[in-house]
């Protein structure tokens, strides 16, 4: 075990712990005018316990022996089907499954860590997609959950689907020209998906085009969230000084808004920082993706990083006009115990896969050239 | 291994260069908002936490003389809408229309028109009743951005008396905001828009006081950060005497036309009605389109103020202006005598008059109204002397008083008839314009101050509302003085047999129904005929006539005979001002 342990990424680790302790700081402020912060700041380190104890078993066991088989598809298609019948609506859309006195989960955080594992395995067997009728079997992969969470609505998450499928159909080494055909394919897509979507969605599209359309409405989260950040300034007002915080003129400034929390109150200074950690965190992701031992590893490392660079991207780019307001969570620091979860076993995940990088020979062999499927067979010393 | 296309780290590489890039945006876009442009949210933000909300000034109080409130103000609810804080104006508007039982255009068309000022409230509807206060209130968490302000608004305690002297309030509009005399006025004040209310209206109003406060994204508020308080607006004493204006206005009735008391020692207009009225509480919170199309469509024109904006025929009440023209030029004297076969012959035409006055002296000749006397000297005198004159007494100028869109009126004259018809003055002009007709037009007012300037001894006043203005905080009221405009330069013995030719009028000429027990009164009556239908009947006097203290003009549109249709009215009120108890049949015996 110690020879494992060696390798473990200790520049992630105290990466994500720099994250999740400026998330509590954050958080303390944001829900200041929430009725206190004692509240949610317990709810969080009960969440913390949690997302510990889940990345400790996640890591724990070699990723090759149980990620993304059939039964972890089915076990998320199920969960995404579960929550559209007994979930609660909040807010427009059923996300939640109730959960007594934990409040809710919310699957489709944990569904796009599912779809990285299944994904992966699919992607790991076979040869690279080098057409666009090659791409079919990975589309109706993500297709099936994806379709769940639409119906929702979660328009964010299904947008992240959509990202790990295209970052890990790049890592997985997909011919260019065939992407970039699915992607012509996508864009004539986009009359239809129009048609599909729900008029405050649709308005959120449009104010994001311009502004100006509907300050009164649709238009007022984003033009809060951006005199938010900007007046934040150089150095922030300082925490618990935040005017657009403190009075609330940002909705859902704890979640989805947490980011126009820091830009205030900590300035270009605290934003930058929290996005250079951000920058480091998803470089030892690629760094593990890069020197993974198999292609599955590879492709679960690759998959990840796609996630939280399109979290973070979106998440903050929202906040400064330079994404639709999308409601989808700041990693590590949004609150949020489902996607913490979720983040915690991303983490566990790669730090799994790159604990284990010089164990390829041993353990390993790759074969997906002759479409062999029988890695059980072949585990293990 | 060696299947691996393009090599495994390639692709991750790569990936990683996307990264860098797109973080470079963030942080690109992070430095533009937050370095670059971070004053200017920064600003934003201050603008969104603090509210300046308004303390409304309480507007002054109209007393009449004697310290009688007319015209105060009262503690109403306005509802406003801050228009930044309308989450969703499609949910909310329709909502709000219907309990304000407002168009839903006209709310959107407010909102629009503030769109400069989006932190400061929007009043939709002033007045409202405690039903909408409450239906408000219930609805509060579906009215995001709705709030209830508590407003004064103006209350005219005795309706539709005076309204033309005492005016009316109505929202500042564009064209007004726009000019330099309203400089430091604001969309949405209610402003003066007739009588005292206008003209006096920077002493009246105040000042809008301020408070500064916090309060979060619902609008609530948290602290006051400072407070400039209102200050009330000055009071005002009118020169309106209560009683006499309602003796005016019942003796006049619903007959279409106008009365002016004055005091011709001072001014001071003691009553001004004109009929048909309007009644200003209408006007004080906001009048509605429909009603205002109404009231300034009827052809009966009830927001004219007749008595000062309104020009007449005087008819033969200008005869004073001919008489003292002739006096003045040694046409005619005292004891010039005239004989009346019942025409008067100038060249090939002939003028006819009522009837055949047979041979009158002067003073016989004003009382009876003879209008072959009056052509005569009208003849004799001629017309640059009769606009003199009457330029003198005030005719054909705005008098000065202190209410908005005064007429000046009209007296013609050669270079006038001249300029505007292209035609030289005909000796028959002279005749006509002797006895009132032709072009000259006059005003109520014009005429009341004429009367007072003759019964003064010469001095022409100039008319005014306002007595005394009141500063609220210091209780100090300040008299206001109004120095006359100058002296009609008539002589002793010429001033003299005017006076007795017009106080011959009510003992036993054209004036004798207006006469009253104890009261020696000077007056004339008139009937100018106009191209409009029958003449109109004017009526003016001034009373005790050897020292008076009262001034009057009555006209009534198409009444017919001076004597019959005004005299009565000016008869009332000359009765209520001196306090004299008139028989039960005069019309309009004092309240």
């Amino acid at each position: 075990m110690r020879g494992i342990l060696r390798d473990l990424d200790g520049v992630l680790l105290a990466t994500t712990v720099a994250l999740i302790v400026i998330g509590l700081v954050v958080l303390a402020s944001a829900t200041a005018s929430l009725g206190g912060p004692a509240q949610y700041l317990r709810t969080r380190l009960v969440h913390l316990g949690v997302a510990a104890v889940a990345m400790l078993a996640i890591l724990a066991v070699d990723y090759r022996r149980w990620a993304g088989g059939r039964m972890l598809y089915l076990a998320n298609l199920a969960l995404l089907g579960l929550v559209l019948m007994v979930g609660v609506t909040r807010l427009g859309a059923t996300r939640w499954i109730p959960l007594g006195p934990f409040g809710g989960f919310q699957p489709s955080e944990l569904a796009k860590i599912a779809l990285i594992l299944t994904l992966a395995r699919h992607l790991a067997d076979r040869p690279p997609p080098a057409s666009v009728p090659a791409f079919m079997p990975y589309l109706a992969h993500a297709g099936v959950p994806v379709l769940l969470i639409v119906a929702q609505p979660d328009l964010g998450t299904a947008m992240v689907v959509g990202a790990i499928l295209l970052g890990m159909l790049f890592v997985a080494g997909a011919r260019l020209g065939a992407m970039a055909s699915l992607g012509g394919l996508a864009l004539m897509g986009m009359p239809f998906l129009w048609s599909v979507l729900h008029d405050y969605q649709r308005r959120r599209l449009l104010v994001f085009l311009d502004p100006g359309v509907d300050p009164l409405g649709a238009g007022y989260a984003l033009a809060q969230a951006k005199i938010a950040v900007g007046s934040g300034q150089l150095w922030g007002k300082g925490l618990f000084a935040g005017t657009q915080n403190l009075l609330r003129f940002i909705p859902e400034q704890h979640t989805d808004f947490i980011f126009t929390v820091i830009g205030e109150e900590l300035g270009f200074v605290g934003a930058v920082l929290v996005l250079a950690l951000f920058l480091i965190w998803i470089w030892r992701a690629l760094r593990i993706s890069a020197a993974a031992s198999d292609r599955l590893g590879r492709l679960i490392a690759g998959g990840v990083a796609a996630m939280v660079v399109f979290h973070v991207f979106v998440s903050v780019g929202m906040t400064i006009g330079l994404m639709p307001i999308t409601g989808i969570p700041l990693p590590f620091l949004s609150y949020g115990g489902s996607s913490l979860l979720a983040m915690s076993v991303a983490t566990g995940l790669l730090l799994n896969v790159g604990m284990r990088r010089r164990r390829r020979k041993i353990l390993f062999e790759e074969q997906w050239s002759d479409g062999q499927r029988d890695h059980r067979q072949r585990r293990t010393v | 291994m060696a299947s691996e296309p393009a090599g495994p780290t390639t692709r991750v590489t790569a990936l990683g260069v996307v990264v860098a890039l797109l973080f470079a945006i963030l942080v690109g876009r992070l430095w533009q908002l937050q370095v670059v442009q971070g004053e200017h949210y920064l600003a934003e933000s201050e603008e969104n936490r603090l509210r300046d909300l308004r303390l409304p000034a309480p507007r002054g109080t109209l007393y009449d003389r004697k310290g009688r409130p007319l015209v105060t103000s009262r503690a109403a609810f306005t509802v406003s809408i801050l228009p930044n804080e309308i989450r969703s104006a499609e949910r909310v508007l329709p909502r709000l229309a219907a309990i304000l039982q407002l168009p839903e255009g006209e709310i959107r068309d407010r909102i629009a028109r503030a769109r400069s000022r989006p932190f400061e409230p929007v009043r939709l509807r002033r007045d409202v009743s405690k039903a909408i206060v409450a239906m408000v209130e219930e609805n509060r968490l579906d009215l995001p951005g709705v709030i209830i302000e508590v407003e004064p608004v103006r209350h005219y305690l005795y309706g539709s008396l005076a309204a033309h002297a005492l005016g009316y309030l109505g929202e500042i509009n564009p064209a007004e905001l726009a000019s330099t005399a309203w400089t430091d006025y604001r969309m949405g004040d209610l402003v003066g828009k007739g009588g005292v209310e206008r003209v006096y209206d920077r002493v009246l109003r105040g000042y809008e006081g301020r408070q500064r406060v916090e309060v979060d994204a619902r609008g609530r508020l948290l602290r006051v950060l400072g407070r400039e308080p209102a200050r009330a607006g000055r009071s005002i004493v009118l020169t309106i005497d209560l009683d006499i204006q309602r003796a005016a206005e019942a003796a006049l009735g619903t007959r279409t036309g106008a009365v002016v008391v004055l005091d011709p020692r001072n001014g001071e207009i003691l009553a001004l009605a004109s009929h048909p009225a309007y009644d200003p509480n209408a006007f004080a919170a906001g009048i509605s389109a429909r009603r205002w199309a109404r009231l300034s469509g009827d052809r009966t024109l009830p927001l004219l103020n007749r008595a000062a904006e309104g020009a007449y025929e005087p008819g033969s009440v200008f005869k004073i202006v001919t008489a003292a023209a002739a006096l003045t030029r040694g046409t005619a004297t005292r004891a010039t005598r005239i004989h009346c076969p019942g025409v008067f012959r100038l060249g090939g035409w002939i003028f006819h008059d009522l009837r055949a006055h047979g041979t009158v002296d002067f003073v016989t000749g004003v009382a009876q109204s003879c209008n072959v006397f009056f052509w005569t000297l009208g003849y004799r005198t001629g017309g640059e002397a009769m606009s003199q004159m009457a330029h003198a007494l005030g005719l054909g100028e705005r008098t000065g008083v202190d209410l908005p869109s005064e007429s000046p009126g009209l007296i013609p004259s050669a270079a006038w008839k001249q300029r505007t018809l292209g035609e030289p003055w005909y000796p028959g002009d002279n005749i006509n314009m002797a006895i009132g007709q032709g072009w000259v037009n006059t005003t109520p007012l014009q005429i009341a101050r004429m009367a007072a300037a003759v019964g003064n001894g010469g001095t022409l006043v100039r008319p005014h509302l306002v007595r005394e203005i009141i500063d609220p905080e210091t209780r100090q009221s300040e008299r206001v003085r109004v120095a006359p405009l100058g002296s009609i330069h008539m002589g002793a013995e010429a001033l003299a047999t005017l006076r007795d030719g017009l106080e011959a009028v009510v003992l036993r000429g054209t004036g004798r129904r207006v006469a009253l027990p104890g009261l020696a009164i000077a007056g004339k009556t008139g009937s100018a005929e106009n191209p409009r239908g029958k003449p109109h009947a004017w009526f003016t006097a001034y009373a005790p006539a050897e020292a008076p203290r009262v001034a009057l003009a009555v006209l009534v549109e198409h009444g017919w005979r001076g004597s019959v249709a005004a005299g009565p009215i000016a008869k009332a009120i000359l009765a209520t001002a001196f306090g004299i108890a008139t028989e039960p049949q005069t019309q309009g015996a004092a309240p």
